[in-house]
C-alpha cells in the first residue's frame, strides 16, 4: 500500500451565517470574505503540512485544482507542485489533476508538467480531470463539450510528451501548427497518469485500456466499490489483472491518540467539509450537458443523495471519512480494503476544512507512524510481493 | 375559434427530424419557440391560427421530439439550420415570428438571408450583447427561482404529490437544457456581431416586450427596436418574460394585428418553392 497526504488548502474562516446567507463557498461566494492576510498565513502552512508528510515518509503529497472557492484554494496546482519540488526530497508529488477540461490551453499544462518533472528529478505524478461543473460556469466553458475538450487535451499532452519529431494538431476544439515541446518530461515515456472516476463507465474503461491510475472522489463505500469492480472488469474485458496499486482511494482521515480526542475533533472538521465545503445547488454540480443523459440517469436511480445531508456518523458508517485512534483507524481503514475489493493507494486528506495546524501535524504524525506499517503489506502486486 | 388542432408532423433533413406542430389556414407564420415550450401547441398559437394564419411550429434541434443535430453547433449554424427547414417546407418568404431564445435565432435569419423574411416578429429576444444590462443567468437558477423571475405574477407552486419525481421528465428537461447550453453558454446568449448588422434587415419588424422582464431586460427589445430600420415597439403590460405563457390573449392579439397589417406578398410567400 502506497500513501499521500492529500491537502486542498481550504479556506475555513466562513461567518457565522454562511449556512442562511450563501448557496455555497464556491462561485458566487463573494471574494469580500477572503482576507488577504489570513490566505498569505494558510499558504505558508499548508506548504508547510505537505513537507512534514514528505519527512514522514509519506509515498506522495497531492495537489489539486479549484477556481472562485472556498473549498480549495489551488486554482493553479502546479505553482503549489512548483513550490514542493525544492522542499520535499523523497515523495511523489501530485497534481491530481490539472483540470484540463476547463483550460485554454492545453498544451501549456504539458509544459508545465514536463518543467515540474525536471525540477522533481522524476517525481511527478500528473492527474487529469474534467473541472468540476460550477468552474464551468466561472471560466466561461461550454459544459457540453466537457467530455471533447477533456479527450482532446488528454491526447494532445500525451502526444506532446512523447513526441519525438514536431507536430501539428488539428483537433474539434484546439488547433496548433507547431506542437515542438521544450523542455521534455525526464520520466519516460511521460509521467505517471492520474484520473478521477464517479461513476462513469467511459471513465473505467478509458483508464483501464491506458493502465492509468483510477482514483475514486468522496463517495459511500457501496458506491466506491462498484466503481472500482467497474476498473477491474475493465481491465478484465482487455484480459488484464490490474495491478492494485492502480486503484486509489480518497478518503479523509484524522488520527488522535483516542478514539474519544479523534471524535471530537474531527466531527466539526468532517461537518464542515461536507456541510460548507462542497455545497453547492444541482445546477453548479451538474451545468447542462456536463453529464450524458445516461449518466444522470445512472446517478439519478443509484439514490446518491447530496453530501450535506448525512450526519457525522452516517459519514462515518459509509466510509467518507475514517476516524479513530491509531489502531482504529488501521482497523477500519483493513475493514474498507475488504469491503472495496482492495486497492494499493490511500490518498489521504488529513487537513480536513478547520482544523487546527497543529491538529493536522499530529494527526499525520500517529498515521505515518502508527497506521501506516499496519497497512503497508495490503494492496500490493502478487508476484510483486513474492518476488 | 381558438380551438384549432394541430396536425404533428416530421420534415426530414439531412442531419435528422425536425418536429413540427401545423394549425390554422392562411398566410404561413414560422414560430420558433423559446428554451421552453418545445412542442406545445399553446392558446397563444391557436389563437393565432384562428386569426387565419397557418402556424408553423417547430422544435429546435435537441429539442422536443426533433433530433440532436449534433453538427448544429452555434447560432450560425441554426441559422442555416432553419434555411434548410424553410426550404423543406417550401416557405419561401414566411412571417417569423420568435420568442426570447427563438427570437434570436429569427433576428439572425434575417440578417443573414433578408430576402426570406416576409415580416419578422421579436418577443423578448435574446441576442444582443448589452453588458449594461445582462441577461440572467437562467442555467443557475433553480426551479422556484426560475419562475419567480419568468412571470410577474408566478403561479403558486404545484402542490407535492409525494410521488417519485418523473426520471423521464428530468432526463427531457435536462436534455433541453444541454441543448441551449451548447448553442448560448458562451458567448452567452448573445451574438456580439448581431447588433450591427440588424440594419440588413428589410422585413418590417415588430419587437415586443413584457413590461416586467426580469430574464432579458426590456432594454435589449428597445435596442433592436433602434436598429431594425422599419421596426415598431410595443409592450405588454403587468407581464413577464413568460409572455403568451403569462397572457396568451394580448400576445396573441398583438401578433395577429401586426401580421395582418403586414400581409405577405403572396407570389413570395410560397407553398411550393
Amino acid at each position: 500500500m502506497k500513501f499521500s497526504f492529500f491537502h486542498l488548502m481550504p479556506y475555513p474562516y466562513l461567518p457565522d451565517d454562511f449556512d442562511e446567507r450563501y448557496d455555497s463557498t464556491a462561485l458566487t461566494y463573494p471574494n469580500a470574505n477572503f482576507s488577504p492576510a489570513l490566505g498569505a498565513s494558510l499558504y505558508a502552512r499548508y506548504l508547510d503540512e505537505l513537507e512534514y508528510a514528505d519527512q514522514l515518509g509519506f509515498d506522495g503529497v497531492a495537489v489539486n485544482e479549484h477556481h472562485q472557492s472556498a473549498y480549495g484554494l489551488m486554482p493553479s496546482p502546479n505553482l503549489m507542485a512548483a513550490a514542493l519540488t525544492r522542499r520535499t526530497s523523497r515523495a511523489r508529488i501530485m497534481v491530481l489533476g490539472n483540470a484540463i477540461g476547463i483550460r485554454g490551453n492545453p498544451l501549456r499544462v504539458a509544459e508545465e508538467i514536463a518543467m515540474l518533472d525536471l525540477m522533481s528529478g522524476g517525481r511527478v505524478d500528473s492527474g487529469f480531470v474534467r473541472g468540476i461543473g460550477w468552474e464551468y460556469f466561472g471560466h466561461s466553458i461550454n459544459p457540453t463539450k466537457s467530455r471533447s475538450r477533456f479527450n482532446e487535451a488528454h491526447d494532445l499532452i500525451l502526444k506532446a510528451w512523447t513526441s519525438p519529431e514536431m507536430f501539428s494538431w488539428y483537433g474539434e476544439n484546439y488547433e496548433y501548427r507547431y506542437v515542438n515541446l521544450w523542455p521534455r518530461p525526464l520520466q519516460q515515456p511521460h509521467p505517471p497518469i492520474y484520473i478521477p472516476g464517479a461513476g462513469s463507465t467511459e471513465t473505467m474503461k478509458f483508464c483501464a485500456e491506458r493502465r492509468y491510475t483510477y482514483m475514486s472522489v468522496y463517495a459511500p463505500t457501496r458506491i466506491v466499490r462498484r466503481w472500482f469492480d467497474g476498473y477491474r472488469d475493465a481491465a478484465a474485458d482487455l484480459g488484464y489483472e490490474p495491478d492494485p496499486e492502480r486503484i486509489a482511494f480518497s478518503v479523509p482521515v484524522y488520527v488522535a491518540e483516542t478514539d474519544e480526542k479523534a471524535h471530537a475533533e474531527a466531527q466539526p472538521a468532517v461537518e464542515w467539509l461536507y456541510r460548507k465545503g462542497l455545497k453547492q445547488t444541482a445546477e453548479m454540480v451538474t451545468p447542462p450537458g456536463y453529464m450524458s443523459p445516461g449518466s444522470l440517469r445512472g446517478v439519478l436511480s443509484s439514490g446518491m443523495r447530496p453530501l450535506g445531508g448525512f450526519s457525522y456518523e452516517d459519514l462515518l458508517a459509509q466510509g467518507q471519512a475514517v476516524v479513530g485512534s491509531p489502531a482504529s483507524v488501521a482497523d477500519r481503514l483493513g475493514k474498507l480494503y475488504a469491503d472495496l475489493g482492495g486497492f494499493g493507494q490511500l490518498i489521504g486528506l488529513f487537513a480536513i476544512g478547520p482544523l487546527s495546524h497543529e491538529q493536522v501535524m499530529r494527526s499525520a504524525e500517529l498515521f505515518a507512524t502508527e497506521v501506516m506499517p499496519v497497512l503497508r503489506p495490503l494492496g500490493v502486486m502478487r508476484d510483486k510481493a513474492t518476488a | 375559434m381558438a380551438n384549432v388542432v394541430p396536425a404533428e408532423e416530421f420534415a426530414e433533413l439531412t442531419g435528422g427530424r425536425v418536429h413540427l406542430l401545423r394549425g390554422g389556414t392562411g398566410e404561413p407564420v414560422l414560430f420558433l419557440h423559446a428554451a421552453g415550450g418545445a412542442g406545445e401547441w399553446h392558446p397563444f398559437h391557436g389563437l393565432l391560427a384562428a386569426r387565419g394564419f397557418e402556424v408553423i411550429a417547430p422544435d429546435h434541434p435537441g429539442f422536443g421530439k426533433s433530433d440532436d443535430f449534433p453538427s448544429v453547433e452555434a447560432i450560425d449554424d441554426l441559422v442555416f439550420h432553419y434555411l434548410d427547414v424553410l426550404d423543406a417546407l417550401g416557405l419561401r418568404r414566411p412571417h417569423v415570428v420568435g420568442a426570447s431564445f427563438g427570437g434570436w435565432i429569427a433576428a439572425e435569419l434575417a440578417v443573414y438571408a433578408p430576402h426570406r423574411i416576409g415580416s419578422l416578429t421579436l418577443l423578448s429576444a435574446a441576442g444582443l450583447r448589452l453588458p449594461e444590462h445582462p441577461v440572467t443567468d437562467l442555467f443557475l437558477l433553480p426551479p422556484d427561482k426560475l419562475v419567480a423571475t419568468l412571470f410577474h405574477n408566478p403561479p403558486p407552486p404545484a402542490p407535492a404529490t409525494g410521488a417519485a419525481p418523473d426520471l423521464d421528465a428530468i432526463i427531457a428537461a435536462y436534455r433541453e437544457a444541454t441543448s441551449l447550453a451548447r448553442f448560448s453558454w458562451v458567448p452567452f446568449l448573445n451574438d456580439p456581431k448581431l447588433e450591427r448588422r440588424l440594419a440588413r434587415i428589410t422585413a418590417p419588424a415588430l419587437v415586443a416586450a413584457p413590461s416586467d422582464d426580469r430574464l432579458i431586460p426590456v432594454e435589449h427589445a428597445k435596442r433592436y427596436a433602434e436598429r431594425i430600420p422599419d421596426a415598431t415597439y410595443t409592450e405588454v403590460p403587468e407581464c413577464g418574460h413568460a409572455m403568451y405563457f403569462e397572457r396568451p390573449a394580448e400576445f396573441a392579439a398583438l401578433v395577429a394585428d401586426f401580421l395582418s397589417s403586414h400581409p405577405l406578398v403572396m407570389a413570395e410567400s410560397g407553398a411550393g418553392l
